[in-house]
């Protein structure tokens, strides 16, 4: 998996710095933040259900193999190939053979987090495959060469004006700036791409044991397309994604575009089970169902486990602060936001994503959104947590922790101590009452200056006043 | 030892619950859902203009076809269209619409269909896949015209679901749910009707 | 008020280190031993010993037993005026426009919200207009304020433009970490009017001024 993380901290300066792209996250914050909230008032008790959703999830990770297993039956009962995947290596090579053995050229794809995870369309294209985006925010990323920047709203950091030209430079037609006239431009371009295409690429928002089935939701109408017109549909997701029933996928149902994006159901949601019957007018000859694990199965029975109940609503970095301020780009992989801090650093490997768990204030607020009540804050410390037993800290923290810890641990030394410093930054500060700076606190001094204290600590000025009334 | 068998093992290790997996299959929970409404006809009509469909309401499958026609004057749209077999049986050349009963293709401008069931909580309609219901007639034309007997709407999409279980002698292919013009927010997060699927929802409900 | 107190070790918690916040928790539980209540006018440090020193302990530490019943006894400063001492009346005067700031641990680990507009309330003369995103996280976030310090920075230029927006005279809250951080920015932005006041400042002084001498 693609990971840029340790950039973050340089990322994040040039997106605090893009006044584009601050403009469309004050956007899409109010519109998603108030959707949520309008949306979850049209549930009698959305705690309730959020209890409830969270129960399933959990039903299933306490033994996902075997929910695994009766959804493989179920899926093959009805004509679909499922196939395992360790990692994404192995997912080129299963999709490459599918495409062979189909005599697959070109392939339209609706969106995936999964396909990105693994880097499917550039494993793809090598084997002589067009891969064709058709999520518009997709599509406009494929022409842009860009990777998405949210999980939901991937091209939140582009402008109409950016995408104008885009298209005038891609489809060679006069240049437009009307959204409804390019988002009609986009279905002319794509809509014959869908009609020739060998192959459909999905992923699966959920997969449901009872039926052997792929749950997919999308507002487009671009996942109906890609997988009723081509005769090969390839159903692409982690293993993590399996329900129980049909009641499972409707309760699911009622949380995700609710948390996601504000509404009560996504335009299409399409339960699909098996391939082209007698009968059947339209409908796949062939489909493949390719599970993904990447490293999930490492996670259960961890103390990460919680985050596989993930079910990629985008509604913690919808609320998260630090995303707020610097959009996904930043965070330089596939998830990000709190809950892409936690799951790349636990997919792809601590030391490749080293700034991520720390990148939180632990406000707190992804937790309190989580449709699935996953503990994020917690996760994020347990990480650092995590860190700090493979010796991954930054070796001044780890020094100044145990200086810190020597001195709280000797009460009249840190007394003696903490009274000298208040007494001399109160001497420094003089009479503005504030210090601009000191040496060697420029972490501090950069954004802001430091109030005065009162001249000596608490408990020295409680001490001296003990018996006055 | 393959993928499948190694991420089994994995897997199992992991594993803290024994219980046969059927019980909870053919004993399906369902969670909290919105309020029973007294009147689902209402609710469903009120849920489905909020996601901009239009709708109207005849009473018996015999007014269908002026409907139809009233409509497609009124959106300035051709009187032609492509149906499921089920309505052939209805008067459409009396009201000068030209119908034929195939697939909808990329260049039918009006697909009309009719539903397994409609749900009430969200204004949605479910469509199965199956001979007689192809699936590109509610997709790939421009306007969508849906033909709802009040008698298949359902509360919610529990309710639907539990419907399909008892009728369907085989769980159909697609199962597909829709709740309005196709759309987008790509852009600017400015929501624009008319992606890639359908620009235009009617829903037609059928019955007093 | 134990002489022996020193830090409740949230730096070493928040950064990981699991081991030295035990150490500092049982010490914790030395200190304040025999206590009916801790009361503690910071939510950050009052969460940390409510919610996450029962967590540092299995069930089976009797070490851990001791901390986690004083942890039950221990109280952020305006939950326990209200839910506890019923302090019908603040002794502090304050006449003017005030904004409050609901500081993240005390909000979303103690569900302090109420409390301190409760107390704040009883205060004639006083008028608290709620800014814009008041409970969204001023940046602080500890050492996230050095090590993230441009987003902190900008986090706290929010914070600072709902202040203004309100046209309060001062900004109160519960938490010495926000208030370090706001008052340091506000001040460096140009700001020298607006007041910074820690919430008990405002129910026991005058204007805010509390006599220290």
């Amino acid at each position: 998996m693609e990971v840029k993380a340790v950039a973050f901290v340089r990322k994040a300066h040039e997106a605090l710095h893009n006044p584009r792209l601050q403009e469309a996250l004050r956007r899409t914050e109010a519109k998603f933040v108030q959707g949520r909230r309008e949306a979850l008032r049209h549930l009698e008790d959305p705690d309730a259900v959020r209890r409830h959703a969270t129960a399933i999830r959990d039903t299933v990770l306490r033994q996902l193999d075997a929910w695994l297993i009766h959804f493989e039956r179920q899926a093959q009962a009805r004509g679909a190939t499922v196939h395992w995947a360790e990692d994404g290596r192995e997912v080129a090579r299963i999709l490459t053979d599918i495409a062979r053995r189909h005599g697959v050229r070109k392939a339209v794809k609706s969106k995936s987090m999964v396909s990105e995870e693994v880097g499917l369309n550039a494993a793809l294209e090598a084997a002589g495959v067009q891969v064709v985006e058709t999520d518009l925010g997709e599509y406009i990323l494929q022409l842009a060469e860009e990777p998405p920047s949210h999980i939901v709203a991937p091209v939140l950091h582009k402008t109409r004006d950016e995408i104008a030209d885009l298209f005038a430079r891609h489809h060679g037609r006069p240049r437009k700036t009307d959204i409804a006239a390019l988002t009609r431009e986009a279905r002319e371009f794509l809509r014959p791409h869908f009609l020739s295409a060998d192959m459909g690429i999905s992923g699966a928002n959920f997969l449901v044991a009872e039926t052997g089935s792929v749950l997919i939701v999308t507002n487009e109408g671009n996942g109906r397309l890609a997988t009723t017109l081509p005769r090969v549909h390839v159903a692409i997701t982690g293993i993590e994604k399996v329900v129980p029933t049909l009641e499972d996928a409707a309760t699911l149902l009622r949380l995700l575009p609710r948390s996601a994006t504000g509404q009560d159901i996504t335009n299409y949601v399409s339960l699909l089970t098996g391939t082209k019957q007698a009968g059947d007018g339209d409908g796949p000859e062939h489909f493949h169902i390719i599970l993904l694990d990447n490293g999930r199965s490492r996670l259960l029975g961890s103390e990460l486990e919680p985050i596989l109940r993930c079910i990629r609503c985008g509604a913690c970095m919808n609320h998260c602060p630090v995303y707020q301020s610097v959009g996904g780009h930043a965070y330089g992989c596939v998830y990000p936001g709190p809950m892409g801090s936690i799951l790349t650093p636990l997919l792809a490997g601590l030391e490749r994503a080293t700034p991520l768990p720390n990148a939180s204030t632990l406000c707190g607020r992804c937790a309190e959104v989580c449709p699935v009540n996953i503990p994020l804050a917690d996760l994020l410390r347990e990480l650092r947590h995590v860190q700090q037993v493979r010796g991954l800290r930054p070796r001044l923290e780890t020094l100044s922790l145990r200086l810190w810890r020597a001195l709280v641990l000797r009460p009249r030394l840190y007394h003696a101590v903490m009274g000298m410093v208040a007494w001399l930054l109160t001497r420094l500060a003089g009479a503005r009452g504030r210090l601009c700076r000191l040496p060697g606190a420029a972490g501090w001094f950069a954004h802001r200056d430091l109030p005065a204290p009162a001249g000596e600590t608490f408990l020295a000025a409680w001490a001296r006043r003990r018996g006055k009334p | 030892m393959s993928a499948r068998e190694r991420i089994l093992a994995r897997l199992a290790a992991g594993r803290r619950d024994d219980t046969p997996v059927a019980a909870r299959v053919e004993n399906p929970v369902r969670g909290p859902a919105t309020p029973h409404c007294t009147d689902p006809a209402r609710r469903f009509t009120e849920r489905a203009r909020q996601l901009a469909s239009t709708v109207a309401r005849v009473a018996d499958f015999s007014a269908v076809p002026v409907e139809v026609a009233r409509y497609l004057d009124a959106e300035g749209l051709p009187r032609r269209l492509a149906a499921w077999p089920e309505f052939a049986k209805l008067a459409w050349q009396a009201v000068g619409i030209e119908a034929v009963f195939r697939p909808a293709g990329a260049d039918d401008p009006v697909g009309l269909t009719g539903v397994f069931a409609a749900i009430g909580e969200t204004g949605t309609l479910m469509v199965t896949s199956g001979e007689g219901t192809p699936a590109t007639t509610s997709l790939l034309p421009e306007t969508h015209i849906a033909v709802v007997p009040v008698q298949r709407l359902v509360p919610t999409l529990e309710d639907a679901f539990a419907l399909l279980r008892r009728e369907a002698a085989i769980w159909p292919r697609a199962v597909n749910l829709i709740s309005g013009p196709s759309r987008t927010a790509d852009i600017e997060q400015t929501v624009t009707l008319g992606a890639h699927g359908p620009y235009r929802v009617h829903i037609i409900l059928v019955g007093l | 008020m134990p002489a022996g107190q020193t830090c409740c070790g949230q730096p070493a918690y928040n950064s990981g280190d699991f081991e030295t916040s035990r150490t500092i928790a049982r010490k914790w539980a030395q200190d304040f031993a025999g206590c009916d209540y801790v009361v503690v006018p910071s939510g950050s440090c009052a969460g940390m010993i409510r919610v996450h020193y029962p967590r540092l302990f299995a069930e089976s530490d009797t070490q851990g037993e001791a901390v986690r019943q004083l942890a039950a006894r221990t109280w952020e400063l305006t939950a326990f005026l209200v839910e506890v001492a019923g302090l019908s009346q603040p002794p502090g005067w304050y006449q003017g426009k005030i904004t409050y700031h609901d500081s993240c641990s005390g909000l979303r680990e103690l569900m302090v919200k109420t409390a301190p507009r409760t107390l704040l309330a009883r205060m004639p003369g006083l008028v608290l207009e709620e800014m814009y995103g008041c409970e969204t996280c001023c940046g602080f976030g500890g050492t996230f304020a050095v090590k993230f310090g441009e987003i902190s920075s900008h986090l706290a230029d929010n914070k600072c433009a709902a202040i203004h927006a309100t046209g309060a005279q001062a900004v109160v809250a519960g938490d010495l970490g926000c208030l370090l951080h706001i008052e340091g920015r506000l001040r460096r932005l140009g700001d020298t009017t607006t007041q910074v006041l820690h919430v008990a400042e405002v129910l026991a002084g005058r204007q805010g001024e509390v006599a220290w001498k």
